[in-house]
This record gives structure tokens, C-alpha cells and sequence, in this order.
């Protein structure tokens, strides 16, 4: 631990954090322990009572009060009156009726007033009830969409063609079944009759307080009093919050501590790990720069806040697993281009869309499962190693200007293909359009090779599902990118890329090493661009792959590469961190701002955020 | 000798030429009258001319290609908004939002400088990342922050249903649109006349202030005017310029633009671009702030791009809030490079020539490819691929000759092919 020096305004704020982390979390904790002991569950048990009691008590005062109208109507009518005599009487009668009735306490009981046990055993009877019937309901639906899950459709097409922007892969993860035609099944017909025989008995109970209750009403209050009762995806603080509202109890302190309990020890952890990063800011700084400490600590809120939320981090935790592997393979593509000299290789799209042209055929073909999937790794290979070639040719006549000459050469060249993708006589109804010329921009491989890799072997852990084939292939891929990069071929690239002048003295041929390293990185492009595509579900031509190139360069950054050097380590790290960051960002920034894009204004922040850090990295020390 | 000097005027120009050749081409193939054409160009000249001026000082000071003025637009987006959210009416909202970009755009051209600063030698991608990460803050603004945090009372501006501005922002309600251009309009062979005059004023000014009285050059120069003017008079090209209405205001300012573009490069500051854009090295050693002199160019353009972007939105009447600044960087950069403009290298005849060919294609292409191939989306990413085409062809040019300045260019023929 020696070498590391901190400055008094460190301690103290690391001890000022530690401190409120232990006093916040210490509240935490009680109020988590609240809500199990006896006083806690009788305070919110007592709350929904209350609620339940006013929701009937208004029943009450309305059935008092259309018995006394119905009445003075009547006694009109039997003197004759008219229209005009029958209304007054009847707005006379509902006034007097409504101001007895509080005088009269008819719709108000105090809870101390009367027995609550029989109404408490019969509420708790219908909330285990509608507990179970709500499990069963989620357990059906889940079995439906897994049932129906071939049916997934995405938005596609027409609005997309039109302002050629790319879809948000983010989306693929929130592509849901259509539930309209799930219908309730026998296990969940049973359970709502247990519910509706629960709340016959408790609706006998409380005819028993309010004696004015007519069963009519008491049927049209059913839906309000299940609801306060127990509703679909409860948790403790809904349910909290709820018996709150229509109660209209004042908790006090002892019920904000139990109801914000798991807030506030989840907090107390942030601040922890805030203090920590306090202490060991310096080495943290030293090693891992600011930028990524910055995200670090970002992904750790995100995961907090997905916890206090109550998002299923398992669930978003695999969607990161799989985006690791998904996108791993496109950002490895980065690692030999830097390493041979050619810095960023921003003209990844040139690589790219020779694995699309490899998905098309194996499409085309009418390929299938692992063997099409193989096939278009192999025809993409040999398309990107061509195209590697003649642009690593054009790149060594360039030095020292490649990312901005390759920038603009990628874009060309997928608009250039977007003309391609027009033109080219493919023949398959799952890419041409249904009218008109041209391939679509989206196309599905539902029939071709949609997640061969990410169902191979898959399990299940903690909830977490792996995609072994995935992670393997990916695994795979570095491995064999860390061999070549240890053999003599690959050690002389890098030093190529890492001292022209110094290699071409010990006689490496520098461009041809750096031919090698951007061919690579080339048909790496090809091959990842398949992975993603089997991931995803789905190929996306046009104006898609334009942008790859960034996230790729700012996942290899955020790992810790600079625009000259990187380990195979950083693509796991940064590919991990950065995809991390954006699955969980969705769905909290959807909690917390409903129907909100931030997640996609996040990904646009940090992936140009990011190169910009390293490109201020890297030109700062060349002046003149 | 005379075959050589072509050669070399070929090889410096081929952009220009092909893109001539092309609008050429596509003249024919489009099927379009001419008098729509020109009706066509001269709309589009007066949005986008100015915007392409706003390039020529960073390319002056070696910065290259401002990729970064989308920022200037930005700024002068958010500035349209803020006029609208007041309540301004008619040209004054104009001028108000005029003066707005002015503080906003400076700020951010100064932070770009500070940020450019620290990578030299690769300013164009940093300025296009710049304009990317730049435009995920616009978008936190517009859709987190305006609405949210800052209240926007007026309910034309807001999504409905949910919070943040909306998509499309229309100026007509407010009368910012077309007020610079309801100003004055002439047909064309008036405005002619106009511009002819002030010009002959500027010229003889200049003659009279001169010391070397060089009547020679200033007869030509009044003379190539007045036969300009005569050549208007003529009724084929009356016809021909019978559909436009020349937006005198508009034409003004981008006139006015060029002049300080002139003027400024005669003055102490202006050699100061200059110097810094030659080499650095030697700036600093002549005791250049070369940083500051950087900064300065990069506010200059950031502040001109959002005028031009003010002028671009007023004269469509309305607005992308979040798309129409992403593609001005890319539009007004490929555009000079048409001109003849190289990354190191631009004068407003460049620009001004780039605006033309540029736009001209643009017209012109979509209906070529729809006569020529049956289908006008062919056009759309044809011209979608001139734009990049242009810029990677002009960035490896420039980086062959100076990695190369000496060897011959042996794969100019390939780079052609590529663009």
C-alpha cells in the first residue's frame, strides 16, 4: 500500500463519506428490518385497512345517499310534482342526505372503534390470493412468449428507408410479444376464483362496519379495493405507497425509514465505493485514467440504481454477456490495425461489409444453422481479405494522416454500397423489398443463422443466461488474435506500428507488416459483423455500418488502448464496460424518464467522448 | 511549356473538372429546363453560400476543414429557439436571433479551439467527433434540459405528450421566415445591376486610395461589369434567369462575407492566419501566440457558421431540431473541395464556384438516376457518396503530396476511381 499519498482534503472526504455511508446505511438497515417485525407489518397492515375502509365508507355515503334520493323522488312523484319539482327535491335530498351522513359518520370508522381481526385475516386471505393469481399470470405469459417468440417483429422498412438513420440495436432487447392473443389459462381461472371467493368473504366483513353497503356497490368497488390490495409486479414500496394514498394516514418517520429502507442501504453502498474510489484516487487516476474511472463509477451507479428500481439486473446483466459477445468481435477488429501503425482503423466499414456480402449469399444460398453461419464467416474472409489488401495499399501512401483519410474512404464506401444494395441481383423475398428494386435495410435471419452461436450450449446461473457459443466464439477469436500476435509475424508487426524507423533497421518490412495488420483488422471486421448479425437477429445494409467503426474505436479506448497501443484485455474490459453501461442505461433512464431516448444521447456522449479524450491523448505531445 | 502549365492546372483542379463534367452529364440526363435549374441553384445558393465562406479562415490558419461548424449551427438553433420561446415577431426575430449566436457560438468556438488545441495535426476528425459528441449535448438540452430544468411555456415548441422540444421547429408563425429574403428581392437582371454598381464604387475607391494607379486593371474589371450587365439585358438569358427572384439582403451578406474574408487577410491578424497556417514552428519562433491566433480562426468560422445556418433556416421556414445540423459540415466541407479549395488552400472564388457545382449536382442528380436507372434513390446515395467521395478523394491527395511532395502522383488515376 506504500506510494500512495493522500491529501488531507481526501481524508476528510473519504471519512465524511464513510461516516454518512454507515449512518445512512444503519437506517437502511432498520427500516429493511422493519417491514418484517411485528410493528411494521401492523403498520401497513393497518394502512390498507384504513384505505379499504374509506374506498367502502364512500360506498357507504353513496348508497346512503341514493336510498334518501331515491326516496324524497318518491315522495314527490306520490304528490304529483313535475319534472322540475322531482329534480329540486332530489339535489335538496342528496345535500341534506350527504351532510347527515358526516354527521352521522356513516362513511367514517375509526379503526380502534371496531374489531379488525375477522377484516384483517379476510384481507390477508384475499392478497395471498391475488399474489398467487398474479404469479401464475406471469408465469403463463412468460410460457406465451416463449412460445410465440418466432413472431418478434421489428418496426422495420418504411420509416427507416426514409432518413437512412440506423436502428437502435438497443431495441433488440425490448422487442416484446404481441400479448393479444394470450388468454387467461385453467390454473389462472382457479386462482381467480379463489380471489373472487376472498373478496365475497371480506366484502361480508365489511357490510358488517358499514351496514349501508349494498352488494351492488360493493361488486363496483371490487376493482378499486383489489387494486389497493395487490396489483401485478408488486413490490413492498408500491404497495407501501399505495395503501399511503388512499389511506391517508401519515405514516410518520418510522414508516419513510421502512418504505425507503432498501433506497437508502443501497445508497449507503454507493457512497461506500465513493469513498473507496476517494481513497485510491490517485493509483486509480494513475491506472486507469479519468475518463474510465468516470464510466467505471457511472456503471456502478447504474447498477445501484437499477437495484433500487427493482429492474432485474440478472436479466439486464445477461443482456450484457450476450452484447459483450455480440459486439467483441468488431472491437477486437481494432487491435491489429493499431498495433501495426494505421492507429484507429475508422474504415472498418470497408470490413464490415464483406461479412454482409458473406450473409446475403449464405441467404441467397438458402444456408442454414452453423453451416451457413461458417459459410458466410468464409466468404466475408475472402471478400474483406481482398479489400484489406488494396486498403492497406492505399493506407501506406498515407502516413501519419490515416484516420482521417479512412474516416471519409469508409463513409464513401458504404454509400457507394448503398448504391450496391439497389443493383445487386439478389433474388431471396427475405431481403428484396416487397415492391420495388433493391435489398431492405433490415433483414431478418430468422432462416438463416439467427443465434446459432448464442443457443449453442447455452445454461442458465443465478438467473443469468450464458451463451456459451457466444462467449466461446468470442474467446476464440481473441485467443487467436493474442497467438498471432505472439508469433514472429505478429511481434513485427508491432513493431512496426509501435517504431517505423527502429524495424526497418532491424529489416521488417514495414509496409508489409502494415499491410498484414490492416487486412486483419479488415476481416475481423467480416467476421465480427456476422457475430453481431446472428446475435441480433437481424443485417442491417445502408447507411449502418457508417457508424461502427466509433463504437468499436471507443469500446478498445475505453478498455484502456490509446490510438498506438492495445491488449487483447482491453477489448474485453472496454467491450464489457461500454455495453454494460449502455444496456442497463435503458432501462433505468425508461424508469426514471418515461419514453425517453437518453440511453441513445448516452451511447452518441460516450463513444465520441471517449475518442475525443484519446485523440486530445495523442496530439498533445506533437507539437510544431 | 503551355502543355505542361494544363497539365498542372488538370492535376490541381481535377475535383472541379469532374464534378463539371458530371454536372454536365447530369444536365442532360435529368430532362430539366434550364430556367428551373437555374430557378433551383439560385434558392439553394442563397442558403448555403455563406455557410461555405464560414470555411475559409481555419483553412487560412492549417487547421483544415472546420468539421466542427454543425456546433455553429447548433448554437444558432438553440438561439431560433430561445427567439421563438420570447415571443419575437418578424425580422426582428431575425436580427434577435442573430445577435443571440453571436455570445453562444463564440463560447463554444473557443472551447473547440482550446480542445483542437491539444491535437494538432488531426483537427478534422477531432472536429467531426467534436461535431458527434457535440450534437448527443444538443440533444441532452433540447430533450432533458429545455422543458425540464429550463421551462418552455410555449406549447408550439414542446412535444406534445411528453417533455423536451419538438422534432420540427416551424419559424413561419413568428415571421422569421423569409424575413431576410421579403426585404428586398429583385429579378435577376436588376439585382445584376445593383451589385454591378457597387462593385464599380468599391473599385474606383480602391483606385483613388491606391498609390500605384493601375488604370489598366480597372478598366477591365469595369469593363468585364458592364459587359456582365449588357449580357443580362440579353432576352435568352432573361429568359433563362425569368424564374428568380434575387433575395438582395441575403446576396448582400454573403457578398459582405467575402469582403471581410479579403479584408481581414490584410490585416495584422490575417497574416497571423496565414503564418500559423504555413508552419507553426516558424509562427512560434517569429513570436506567434499560435494557440490563440488557432482559437481566434475557429471562433470566427463557429460564429459565421451559425449566421450561415441562421440565413439557411430562415430561408426553409423551418427546421429538424435534431437532424439539421449534423450534415452541415459535411455539405459545406465537400462543397468548397468541389471549388478547388485542397485542406490547406481556399479563396471565396473556390467556395463560392464549390457552392455552385455542388448544388448544382445536387439538383440534378436524383433525376438523373431516375431517368438514366429508373430509380431516384440511386441519385440520392450517389450524391451521399460525391459528398464523402469528394472529401476522402481531396484528404488523400493532400496527404500524398505531402507525404510525397517531390514523387509523382502514380496512383492519382486509382484514387479517382475510389471517389
Amino acid at each position: 500500500m506504500h506510494g500512495i499519498n493522500i491529501s488531507r482534503k481526501q481524508a476528510i472526504a473519504c471519512a465524511a463519506l464513510i461516516i454518512a455511508a454507515v449512518i445512512i446505511g444503519a437506517i437502511g438497515l432498520y427500516g429493511l428490518n422493519a417491514r418484517q417485525s411485528a410493528s411494521g407489518v401492523t403498520l401497513l397492515e393497518e394502512m390498507r385497512l384504513q384505505a379499504i375502509l374509506n374506498t367502502a365508507g364512500t360506498g357507504a355515503v353513496d348508497a346512503y345517499v341514493a336510498a334518501e334520493k331515491q326516496a324524497a323522488t318518491k315522495a314527490v312523484r306520490a304528490e304529483g310534482g313535475g319534472m322540475k319539482e322531482v329534480r329540486e327535491a332530489s339535489a335538496k335530498a342528496a345535500e341534506e342526505a350527504l351532510a347527515r351522513a358526516q354527521e352521522l359518520g356513516i362513511g367514517e370508522v375509526a379503526l380502534s372503534a371496531i374489531d379488525t381481526k375477522p377484516l384483517a385475516s379476510a384481507l390477508n386471505t384475499l392478497a395471498e390470493a391475488q399474489t398467487a393469481y398474479f404469479d401464475e399470470e406471469a408465469r403463463a405469459q412468460a410460457a406465451y412468449i416463449e412460445a410465440h417468440a418466432d413472431e418478434v417483429t421489428v418496426q422495420q422498412d418504411a420509416d427507416v428507408a426514409d432518413d437512412g438513420e440506423e436502428m437502435s440495436d438497443l431495441e433488440m432487447m425490448e422487442q416484446t410479444v404481441d400479448l393479444s392473443g394470450f388468454t387467461a389459462t385453467a390454473e389462472m381461472q382457479a386462482l381467480q376464483a379463489d380471489v373472487d371467493a376472498a373478496y365475497l368473504a371480506l366484502c361480508e366483513e365489511i357490510k358488517l362496519v358499514f351496514p349501508a353497503l349494498t352488494d351492488d356497490i360493493l361488486t363496483s368497488l371490487k376493482a378499486t379495493i383489489t387494486g389497493i390490495v395487490a396489483q401485478s409486479g408488486d413490490t413492498f414500496e408500491t404497495r407501501y405507497d399505495r395503501a399511503v394514498e388512499a389511506s391517508g394516514m401519515q405514516p410518520g418517520a418510522n414508516g419513510w425509514i421502512m418504505r425507503n429502507g432498501r433506497t437508502l442501504a443501497l445508497s449507503a453502498v454507493g457512497l461506500c465505493i465513493l469513498a473507496l474510489a476517494v481513497f485510491f484516487y490517485g493509483p486509480l487516476v494513475a491506472k486507469l485514467g479519468v475518463p474510465r474511472l468516470i464510466i467505471g463509477m457511472f456503471f456502478v451507479l447504474l447498477c445501484l440504481m437499477a437495484l433500487i428500481l427493482d429492474l432485474s439486473l440478472t436479466s439486464q446483466l445477461s443482456n450484457a454477456l450476450v452484447r459483450l459477445g455480440m459486439n467483441g468481435v468488431l472491437v477486437l477488429s481494432m487491435l491489429p490495425g493499431i498495433q501495426c501503425g494505421i492507429s484507429l482503423n475508422l474504415g472498418m466499414p470497408i470490413g464490415i461489409i464483406g461479412g454482409l456480402i458473406g450473409g446475403l449469399l449464405c441467404i441467397e444460398l438458402g444456408m442454414s444453422g452453423m453451416s451457413g453461419f461458417f459459410f458466410a464467416i468464409a466468404v466475408g474472409l475472402v471478400i474483406s481479405a481482398v479489400t484489406g489488401y488494396l486498403y492497406g495499399q492505399l493506407l501506406n501512401r498515407l502516413k501519419g494522416d490515416e484516420m482521417s483519410v479512412t474516416t471519409y474512404v469508409g463513409f464513401s464506401i458504404v454509400s457507394l454500397m448503398c448504391i450496391a444494395w439497389l443493383v445487386l441481383p439478389f433474388k431471396s423475398p427475405v431481403m428484396k423489398w416487397p415492391l420495388g428494386d433493391g435489398l431492405r435495410t433490415t433483414i431478418g435471419l430468422q432462416d438463416a443463422y439467427k443465434h446459432v452461436l448464442n443457443n449453442f450450449l447455452s445454461f442458465e446461473v443465478l438467473g443469468i443466461t450464458v451463451p456459451t457459443g457466444l462467449l466461446l466464439f468470442f474467446a476464440l477469436c481473441c485467443f487467436l488474435v493474442w497467438l498471432f500476435m505472439r508469433s514472429r509475424t505478429g511481434i513485427a508487426v508491432s513493431a512496426a506500428g509501435a517504431n517505423p524507423r527502429f524495424a526497418a533497421a532491424t529489416g521488417i518490412n514495414v509496409n508489409r507488416m502494415r499491410i498484414i495488420g490492416t487486412m486483419l483488422s479488415t476481416m475481423l471486421a467480416a467476421v465480427g459483423i456476422v457475430v453481431y448479425g446472428q446475435s441480433y437477429g437481424f443485417m442491417q445494409l445502408y447507411q449502418a455500418p457508417r457508424q461502427m467503426g466509433f463504437l468499436a474505436a471507443s469500446a478498445i479506448l475505453l478498455g484502456g488502448a490509446s490510438t498506438s497501443r492495445a491488449r487483447i484485455s482491453h477489448v474485453v474490459i472496454g467491450t464489457f464496460l461500454f455495453q454494460g453501461v449502455l444496456t442497463l442505461s435503458m432501462p433505468v433512464a425508461n424508469a426514471l424518464i418515461p419514453g425517453s431516448t437518453i440511453s441513445e444521447t448516452l451511447r452518441i456522449l460516450i463513444s465520441n467522448g471517449i475518442i475525443l479524450y484519446a485523440l486530445t491523448k495523442s496530439g498533445g505531445a506533437t507539437r510544431g | 511549356m503551355v502543355k505542361k502549365n494544363w497539365r498542372e492546372f488538370a492535376r490541381n483542379n481535377v475535383v472541379t473538372i469532374m464534378f463539371i463534367v458530371l454536372c454536365a452529364v447530369c444536365m442532360v440526363l435529368s430532362g430539366y429546363t434550364p430556367s428551373y435549374v437555374v430557378y433551383e441553384l439560385f434558392g439553394r445558393l442563397s442558403r448555403n453560400a455563406f455557410i461555405v465562406l464560414a470555411l475559409i479562415i481555419p483553412i487560412i490558419a492549417g487547421m483544415g476543414i472546420n468539421f466542427a461548424i454543425t456546433i455553429g449551427a447548433m448554437a444558432a438553433q438553440i438561439a431560433c429557439i430561445l427567439v421563438i420561446e420570447w415571443g419575437i415577431q418578424g425580422f426582428t426575430s431575425f436580427l434577435a436571433a442573430a445577435a443571440l449566436t453571436v455570445p453562444m457560438a463564440a463560447l463554444f468556438g473557443f472551447g473547440i479551439g482550446k480542445i483542437l488545441n491539444k491535437m494538432k495535426g488531426q483537427e478534422m476528425i477531432g472536429g467531426m467527433i467534436l461535431g458527434y459528441f457535440a450534437n448527443g449535448l444538443y440533444q441532452l438540452l433540447c430533450l432533458f434540459i429545455f422543458d425540464n430544468i429550463i421551462p418552455i411555456n410555449n406549447p408550439d415548441l414542446t412535444i406534445t405528450g411528453s417533455t423536451g422540444i419538438a422534432n420540427t421547429i416551424d419559424l413561419a408563425k413568428n415571421g422569421m421566415a423569409n424575413s431576410l429574403e421579403s426585404l428586398w428581392k429583385l429579378p435577376a437582371y436588376q439585382a445584376v445591376l445593383v451589385f454591378a454598381a457597387v462593385i464599380a464604387i468599391i473599385l474606383l475607391i480602391g483606385y483613388a486610395r491606391s498609390p500605384r494607379k493601375n488604370a489598366k486593371r480597372l478598366g477591365i474589371q469595369i469593363g468585364t461589369l458592364a459587359a456582365v450587365c449588357v449580357i443580362m439585358q440579353i432576352p435568352a438569358v432573361k429568359e433563362l434567369f425569368s424564374m428568380v427572384m434575387v433575395p438582395m439582403a441575403t446576396f448582400g451578406l454573403v457578398a459582405l462575407l467575402c469582403v471581410f474574408n479579403v479584408v481581414i487577410m490584410r490585416t495584422r491578424l490575417g497574416q497571423q492566419f496565414r503564418a500559423v497556417g504555413q508552419s507553426r514552428v516558424v509562427a512560434n519562433a517569429a513570436g506567434i501566440n499560435v494557440d490563440k491566433v488557432r482559437i481566434i480562426a475557429i471562433t470566427i468560422s463557429t460564429v459565421l457558421a451559425g449566421w450561415g445556418q441562421l440565413i439557411f433556416v430562415q430561408n426553409l421556414g423551418a427546421f429538424q431540431t435534431y437532424g439539421a445540423a449534423d450534415q452541415v459540415g459535411l455539405y459545406a466541407g465537400a462543397a468548397i473541395l468541389v471549388g478547388g479549395a485542397s485542406v490547406v488552400r481556399a479563396t471565396n472564388t473556390q467556395a463560392l464556384l464549390g457552392t455552385v457545382l455542388f448544388h448544382l449536382m445536387f439538383i440534378l442528380a436524383p433525376a438523373a438516376g431516375k431517368n438514366l436507372l429508373g430509380n431516384a434513390a440511386i441519385g440520392e446515395y450517389f450524391r451521399v457518396f460525391m459528398c464523402y467521395g469528394v472529401i476522402a478523394l481531396a484528404l488523400v491527395m493532400h496527404a500524398w503530396s505531402s507525404v510525397a511532395p517531390r514523387k509523382k502522383l502514380k496512383g492519382g488515376d486509382k484514387a479517382t476511381d475510389k471517389a
